[in-house]
């Protein structure tokens, strides 16, 4: 009985620690970064670069909101999920080449409204924040 | 010469009833058996001389033996049996600690290349059965297994899935080389399908747990109309089943298994597109293989209980794995879990 119960914690610690490790891991190093890093200004369009392997890359990202903006989405060796990309709201889908980089146009969005995107099985996804 | 009714225990399935008519009916004693899957009972009719009706019923029994099912002469109580759980949750927490954790650690870094060898391919394969696609194939070859093995078959079906597999991997893949996209499914179909695994995984699944009686009958069968009068019925579910299954598994979505085929379509070839789509398939079997084995662990019946509970719980989860997907993509739900 004993047994049990502390078979039932170390489970429970597991599989705890696994999503609380999961959850922090991406968000961490992303935060500070997103919003410099990957939104760069070409003559009034704005151009998001997001990676594809193995989930998006960074998972949040905050943009400019009333700009024709383009996202460029990088594969490098990439089979897994990421490579079949939706992106509901625009009716946009896609199978993204193995290495490459894909661009996709992105009318100029609303304020205060979030993009998502995901891959073809729904557990990959990513967020674009429009301010 | 005289009717008699025996409660039966194991009956779980539309062509479970027309199995104990046809063996019964064989019995010389016997004139006439009507098995009734509804109230789990026999009704039997013959001549038995003048013995109680626990001997009719033992009699009966060493027919039935082999097939898994017991007449008794009393209702069976339904007991759920509780403590298995004691076991099995902590197991299945362990193995989705353990899936999380294969999620989390980036195996799909480990492809460098982008060129598709056929190397590429059955490495691909490798990593593509410890991906989310274990959440597809893997539930379902899981509950497979474990609901082959309550009936005691614990090998041969198995090793007809998987011929089934690695047969129309080939065959299928040679056929989008050759022809192109013939296949090609779509977003809708793929949340289609994905609502469709999400749910067979759940029932699945909850029947294995065998705590809800009345899960039994959403039990996913063969319709009894094609089960009548089949001879040799319960040998074909236990061959063309898995081999159907197995072909199936081709078309299930899998982000891999789906990478593979854009790839094979790019080929023009029959033969390139057939022998990627196989040795990916061959790169994915050591893990199916390790699941659909997975029964052969039972060596008591007080284990085969841990072991039931444990594969339901895991396929369970993975059914609700794929049911969260399924409502994500139709853009029912907000995404929650986000590898």
């Amino acid at each position: 009985m004993k047994s049990t119960i502390s078979a039932v914690l170390v489970g429970v610690v597991l599989v705890g620690g696994a999503v609380i490790f999961s959850n922090q891991a991406p968000s961490m190093p992303s935060e500070p970064t997103t919003t410099i890093s990957n939104v760069t200004d070409n003559d009034g369009t704005q151009i998001i670069a997001i990676t594809a392997k193995g989930g998006y890359s960074p998972k949040l990202t905050t943009a400019k909101a009333d700009t024709k903006t383009i996202l460029t989405v990088q594969t490098t060796g990439t089979f897994d999920c990421s490579a079949t990309l939706n992106i509901p709201s625009l009716k946009y889908q896609t199978n993204l080449p193995p290495t490459g980089v894909t661009e996709i146009e992105i009318p100029p969005q609303p304020a205060g409204s979030t993009l998502e995107g995901m891959c073809g099985m729904g557990m990959y996804g990513f967020e674009i924040a429009f301010k | 010469m005289k009717t008699y009714t025996l409660h039966a225990s194991g009956m779980h399935c539309a062509s479970c009833p027309v199995l104990i008519e046809d063996e019964l009916t064989c019995l010389t004693t016997v004139t006439n058996v009507k098995a009734s899957l509804k109230l789990q009972q026999v009704e039997i009719t013959g001549d038995f001389g003048d013995v109680t009706l626990e001997t009719i019923a033992e009699k009966l029994n060493t027919t039935l033996k082999l097939h898994g099912y017991r007449l008794s002469p009393e209702k069976q109580n339904h007991t759920a049996k509780w403590h298995e759980f004691m076991i099995a949750l902590p197991l299945t927490l362990a193995f989705i600690a353990f899936f999380i954790v294969l999620q989390k650690i980036g195996l799909v870094n480990l492809i460098t290349t982008d060129k598709v060898s056929y190397g590429t391919a059955f490495f691909i394969g490798m990593i593509a059965s410890v991906s989310t696609c274990m959440a597809v194939v893997g539930g379902l070859v899981l509950s497979m297994s474990a609901n082959y093995a309550k009936e005691g078959d614990k090998v041969r079906p198995q090793l007809f899935f998987h011929l089934g597999r690695l047969v129309s991997f080939f065959v299928l893949g040679g056929v989008i080389g050759s022809l192109g996209s013939v296949f090609q499914i779509g977003a809708t179909g793929t949340i289609v399908l994905s609502f469709v695994v999400a749910f067979v995984l759940l029932i699945l699944g909850i029947n294995l747990l065998d705590v809800f009686p009345w899960a039994k009958k959403l039990q996913l069968t063969l319709p009894k109309f094609m089960g009548t009068h089949v001879h040799g019925l319960k040998q074909m579910n236990h061959t063309l089943t898995p081999v159907l299954i197995g072909v199936a598994t081709f078309f299930l979505p899998c982000g891999f298994t789906q990478s593979m085929q854009i790839y094979s379509l790019t080929t023009g070839s029959f033969i390139t597109g057939a022998l990627t789509m196989f040795v990916f398939a061959l790169g994915t079997l050591p893990v199916l293989a390790l699941l659909s084995f997975s029964s052969l662990t039972i060596h008591t019946k007080a284990r085969s209980g841990v072991f039931f509970k444990t594969a339901g719980l895991v396929v369970v989860f993975f059914g609700l794995f794929n049911l969260h997907n399924a409502l994500v993509i139709a853009g029912i739900i907000p995404s929650f879990i986000n590898f």
